[in-house]
């Protein structure tokens, strides 16, 4: 159960993370179906600076790690930015963009990480490997039946990124960023004839975007595998556009969906060592996120309202 | 004339392939009531979005209180005090009133003395002493999803209002108004000049203009034609400006010959997409030889009414029946095929698909039937030559001919095609929405024109519009919809302007 | 924009302009424009961008390399690429029909995955005939792929499930759920992948001697050929394929014109998913006898890219399929002979789709230029037509 509690949290905690940067951009009227690309770019870009400064630290040393997840931000922002250009600039068509992007950044992290790897190290491996992320339990706290849970055995980017949601929720609905934002998802022209560029808004919140999913992209980085390789691309972006659909763009309603995908793997997970049956149930047990994904998304995606401009290339002429 | 407090001069713009403005000189005074007159297509609009700033003229030059400006954005214009309307109201829908009204000028307050928030709670206050101040009713903490429409060019006329604009430009602003929402607003705009306002409005209705404004600028195909004091000039006169030659203001109507009943919908009651029962228990019939025209404000049914009797959205209760039959649970092809036609409000979402060529489009309702196809494969030389003869017969203009993308097309040939189309299906039942709007006089004449010949020639005729104009001069029978309900039923004869008016704001039968 | 006024339209302008070839010189320009940008990256490596390229075309067949091993010649290694080219090109085919009708299916990976899986178990393992196990192959590979589409396009059509997710969301299933039975029962423990399938069953032949080489034939090589003519005629000539169209470029006008919207939607998206389940046997059956677990094929993705490279349309993608796939075979050559990383390949690829991408926008952007530069030359923008004047005027009002 307290396994079933902490995992759950790891794994659902980065997916609320990305998807909140999927309800950034949609919000903004973006279609974002790139965050897949966004979250392996950047814990390419974070796992990239690890090894490339691995002899600068101590060994142990936890500063890497948190140096690690600004530079998945700031990586993730930067290849949003060119998913912005797609979207904004060149008026691609956001769904197509967004598959684009994610299969660039597949090949352009596959062939990056060899390439560097043989070039700068001398050896032939896709991998980047990563420290060992320290894990944190509150004493006190963590001895309370089944909620202790909560307080045993987290990451520090757990608490990072239940920070910055509370932050994310601020700027979202409380100052004049977050407004423009919204208002430009329902209702661009709105936006632009109150004198504030359409553009810049949606730029801002692709790249904010961009920087969220790459967050979350380190983390799972760090939590799953302890390195950063191909594998990062499990679909981690989908889910959470998935969690989106399903909390109805709102950040409340989708970290319940993150809790539920979470909770539901490692419960899987638990049932297959609880029955003691062979590894190859994992396999299994690794679909059922998905399924219930999909589950999920049967029920919701009729009624649930998309932002109102949502995958509208905002054209000024067009009023 | 007072002091003068914007000038034009040479104002130019083109846009690829047309000259939208072409060399405009005007001046107009402060506190006046300035009406910019002409057809779809003059030029007014995009005279006034460039003096606020969507766009910037090509050559020639603003000056306002005398200071020659660049105006590049809507912030600038903002700050030389210029506010407008649009014709399509830019309000955020799942906004409230305020917030809508303070956006991109927002105060900000420190939360926790670090973190800047919107203060809305001031903002509130400030948006309603405005609204009491100019007689401007509405609730600043609603939200727009839930306001009527007049309502919101309210909430639009403050947000000018709040940014402390002194110049008001207003674009088509009755448009979608009832009479009595009209009078309301001319009044409106009566008291901001009142209170010292200059107000300029853009409109292509005469009585309007005769009603309020002071002076009038004529604008056609982009040229300035004439700028009139409008209380010594005629209304004849000023429409022979604006068009370029004489016009008819009446049509010619032989009386109505009402023949057997085609289309009955009895009890009809239909859920929209958002599940809300925006028809509810309507029940009419139109005959062969009669012109049934529906008034109603815009969005309270119309559309919904029309798509369920297509088909295309499905009945919640109540029957339709066509010539007796009940087709309330037939397919849009079965009907179709029945003999119904219909002309949609939307043209370029629902009429017609823009990336399609001409003849792909004038054949949408046709291609499967005998002759369109031989089995399983399309007869494209009767697709070709069925093309041809109707964009003849309708004088459909296209730059290649037949195969010219439809999105290439200008509007009223746009919606030539799909009057062309649903015509020529010889249907005993045509559905027309708002054919008519954004086009201009000349071919709205000549639509109204055939619907009048369509009604002689037998067919029954279900006409439902936005503008009150349309349905005197056509109708036999009126019947008006306020919320989803059906208010009144009458001959056309036995109704007049101000009484279909006040039906529309839901006054009750007597 | 106003700077190209009154000036000459360019050369450069006129070609990418001119409305009746710009099919074909707006890929050929994103194709140029992603080769630059990876000779540019082989230069920074170090490399000969030329020879890079010349080595891709000597792996895919196209030109001959230096030497030769013993029974290999120019002609191998062209039908080892046709050999890889057929599951791309059906794969692509089905990509490009479900464009042409409004949807996106992106699971082709899946619906391959399924089908060769479904092939291998019940067809593959067995002792069947080749005569019987062939036909069996190729109609299992079809309907299992076409009922994974089938279920997308129903979810898309009766709950608004947005088929991009639900696709995604199917291929991990699949992928997983495969995964699960090779690993539990179908495993060669050698090769850690499902046991080979018996070579009746198999849809390319390998070890065809003719001379003193050893060929692989592709079978379903000519009938991928058919399958995308038969798909342009019937996009182009049949009511269905109007219907189609008219689906996928405006549901709602479709639904006005009495087009059942949702019956086009799930058959578009059955039969998209039929011609990925093609490739898939082709893939799984005919290119590899066996299926690596937990695995999705690259091609499934790459098939996007063709798609869109040749503009979803058939006979264009015959062609962009070529490109990739050579681009494809080559790269383990190149990797060998001149030292640049095999995944570049799959970088060109990644690139074509990037500009690929923006070719709307160039399509637009070359236009209005164009525009503005030929009414610049001609003097003034008067003598261009006048959108309004078209407008009603040809019946005129009435003389009071």
């Amino acid at each position: 159960m307290n396994t079933m509690i902490i995992d759950g949290l790891s794994y659902a905690l980065p997916l609320l993370i990305i998807a909140c940067g999927g309800i950034f951009s949609e919000r903004s009227g973006v279609t974002n179906l790139a965050l897949e690309g966004f979250l392996g770019f950047g814990a390419f870009t974070g796992g990239l600076f690890v090894a490339l400064t691995s002899s600068w630290f101590a060994n142990g040393s936890t500063v890497p790690m948190y140096l690690a997840f600004l530079f998945a931000m700031l990586g993730g922002g930067v290849y949003a930015l060119l998913f912005a250009l797609l979207c904004i600039k060149f008026r691609a068509n956001q769904v197509i963009a967004g598959v684009v992007i994610n299969i660039l950044s597949v090949a352009l992290t596959g062939f990056l990480t060899s390439q560097i790897n043989s070039s700068v190290f001398g050896e032939a491996s896709n991998k980047f490997q990563l420290g060992v992320s320290p894990r944190w339990t509150i004493p006190g706290v963590s001895q309370i039946p089944v909620l202790g849970a909560i307080f045993t055995k987290f990451y520090p980017f757990e608490i990072l990124i239940v920070v910055l949601v509370i932050f994310l929720n601020y700027l979202l609905y409380k100052t004049r960023f977050g407004m423009h934002l919204r208002a430009a998802g329902d209702n661009p022209h709105a936006v632009d004839t109150a004198g504030i560029s359409v553009v810049r808004v949606r730029f801002a919140a692709v790249v904010i975007a961009g920087m969220l999913a790459g967050l979350g992209g380190m983390c799972y980085a760090y939590s799953i595998s302890t390195n950063f390789s191909p594998s990062i691309y499990f679909g981690a972006g989908y889910l959470a556009i998935a969690a989106m659909i399903f909390g109805n763009w709102k950040l409340m309603p989708t970290l319940a969906a993150c809790l539920i995908f979470g909770l539901a793997r490692s419960g899987a997970y638990q049932l297959v060592g609880y029955l003691k049956l062979s590894s190859n149930f994992t396999n299994l047990a690794m679909a059922i996120p998905y399924a219930l994904t999909l589950l999920l998304l049967i029920f919701f995606s009729k009624s649930n309202r998309a932002p109102r401009a949502l995958g509208e290339i905002y054209d000024k002429a067009k009023r | 004339m007072t002091e003068t407090i914007v000038e034009m001069r040479h104002i130019t713009k083109r846009f690829p392939g047309i000259i939208a403005n072409d060399d405009i000189n005007l001046s107009i005074g402060k506190g006046e009531i300035f009406a910019l007159l002409g057809e779809n297509g003059a030029g007014k609009s995009t005279l006034m979005s460039m003096l606020f700033g969507l766009y910037e003229p090509d050559e020639g030059e603003f000056l306002v209180r005398g200071q020659p400006v660049r105006i590049d954005s809507p912030n600038q214009a903002v700050a030389l005090d210029i506010g407008m309307v649009h014709q399509h109201f830019q309000l955020v829908s799942n906004f409230t009133v305020t917030e809508n009204i303070i956006m991109g000028v927002e105060t900000v307050k420190r939360r926790l003395g670090i973190f800047p928030a919107v203060d809305l709670k001031n903002s509130e206050n400030k948006v309603a002493a405005l609204s009491e101040q100019y007689g401007l009713e509405v609730d600043p903490r609603a939200v727009i999803d839930d306001l009527q429409i007049s309502e919101r060019q309210r909430v639009e006329i403050l947000k000018m209002l709040y940014r402390n604009a002194e110049i008001l430009i207003f674009d088509e602003p009755t448009a979608v108004l009832t009479p009595q929402e009209i009078q309301f607003l001319l009044q409106i705009i009566r008291n901001l000049r009142d209170n010292g306002k200059t107000v300029i409005l853009i409109t292509h209705k005469l009585d309007e203009i005769k009603q309020v404004a002071d002076r009038c600028a004529i604008l056609n195909r982009g040229r300035l034609i004439a700028v009139r004091d409008v209380r010594t000039t005629s209304t004849q006169e000023m429409a022979r400006l604006m068009v370029g030659h004489d016009i008819a203001f009446t049509l010619a109507k032989k009386p109505a010959q009402f023949g057997e009943e085609i289309l009955r919908v009895d009890k009809l009651t239909v859920e929209n997409e958002e599940k809300y029962e925006a028809l509810r228990q309507v029940s009419f019939s139109v005959h062969r030889g009669e012109i049934y025209a529906l008034a109603g404000v815009a969005g309270n049914g119309q559309v919904e009414l029309a798509d369920a009797i297509c088909g295309l959205l499905q009945a919640k209760s109540g029957r339709v029946y066509f010539r007796q039959t009940d087709i309330t649970q037939e397919s849009v092809r079965t009907r179709n095929l029945r003999g119904l036609s219909y002309i949609p409000e939307d043209r370029q979402s629902v009429g017609l698909i823009l990336d399609f060529s001409l003849q792909d489009n004038l054949v949408m309702k046709r291609y499967y039937q005998p002759g369109f196809r031989k089995g399983l494969w399309i007869n494209r030389e009767h697709w070709q030559s069925y093309a041809k003869r109707l964009s003849q017969a309708y004088d459909i203009r296209s730059a290649n001919g037949i195969q010219t993308i439809v999105r290439s097309m200008s509007g009223g040939n746009q919606q030539k095609v799909i009057i062309a189309r649903e015509i020529d299906q010889d249907s005993d039942l045509q559905i027309y929405v708002q054919p008519t709007r954004g086009l201009d006089i000349g071919a709205i004449t000549s639509i109204r024109e055939k619907l009048i010949q369509e009604r002689d020639h037998g067919k029954a005729i279900l006409l439902i519009s936005l503008e009150l104009d349309e349905i005197m001069a056509c109708a036999d029978t009126i019947g008006v919809l306020y919320h989803g309900s059906l208010q009144t039923e009458a001959p056309a004869g036995q109704l007049d302007l101000e009484t279909v008016g006040a039906y529309m704001m839901g006054a009750k039968h007597e | 924009m106003s700077k190209h006024m009154g000036k000459k339209p360019g050369w450069f302008l006129r070609l990418l302009g001119y409305k009746k070839t710009q099919f074909l010189t707006i890929p050929l320009f994103s194709i140029f424009c992603s080769l630059l940008a990876i000779a540019v990256l082989i230069l920074l490596i170090g490399k000969n961008p030329l020879t890079a390229f010349q080595s891709l075309l000597q792996g895919s067949g196209w030109l001959p390399k230096p030497n030769y091993a013993a029974g290999k010649s120019i002609l191998t290694d062209l039908l080892d690429m046709l050999d890889a080219y057929t599951p791309m090109l059906f794969a692509s085919l089905a990509v490009a029909l479900a464009f042409k009708a409004g949807l996106f299916n992106i699971g082709v990976s899946g619906q391959m995955l399924l089908a060769g899986f479904a092939a291998t178990v019940l067809v593959g393992y067995q002792d069947f005939p080749a005569g019987l196990a062939k036909p069996l192959v190729v109609l299992l590979g079809f309907i299992c792929g076409s009922l994974v589409g089938a279920l997308i396009g129903f979810l898309k059509y009766r709950f608004n499930v947005n088929e991009v997710v639900s696709s995604i969301m199917l291929n991990y299933i699949i992928q997983y759920v495969v995964g699960f039975f090779i690993q539990t029962r179908y495993v060669d423990v050698v090769s850690r992948q499902s046991r080979a399938i018996k070579a009746a069953a198999r849809l390319t032949l390998v070890d065809v001697a003719w001379g003193n080489m050893k060929l692989r034939l592709p079978l379903l090589f000519i009938p991928a050929l058919l399958v995308a003519v038969l798909l342009y005629f019937y996009l182009k000539s049949t009511v269905g394929g109007y219907e189609l169209k008219a689906v996928g470029l405006n549901r709602q006008a479709a639904r006005y014109a009495g087009i059942k919207v949702g019956k086009r939607l799930v058959s578009s998206m059955t039969l998209s998913g039929g011609l990925a389940g093609l490739a898939g046997v082709t893939y799984y059956l005919g290119y590899y006898a066996s299926i690596k677990p937990n695995e999705l094929a690259a091609l499934g993705f790459d098939s996007i890219a063709v798609s869109l490279l040749g503009n979803s349309h058939p006979l264009g993608i015959i062609f962009s399929s070529l490109l990739i796939t050579s681009l494809d075979k080559g790269s383990t050559y190149m990797n060998s002979t001149v030292g640049v990383r095999q995944e570049v390949s799959s970088l060109v690829t990644g690139m074509i789709l990037l500009f690929s991408a923006c070719s709307a926008y160039m399509r637009y952007k070359v236009d209005a230029s164009l525009r503005l530069a030929l009414a610049g030359f001609a003097g003034t923008a008067a003598a261009l037509p006048q959108q309004d004047s078209a407008d009603g005027s040809g019946k005129g009002g009435k003389k009071a």
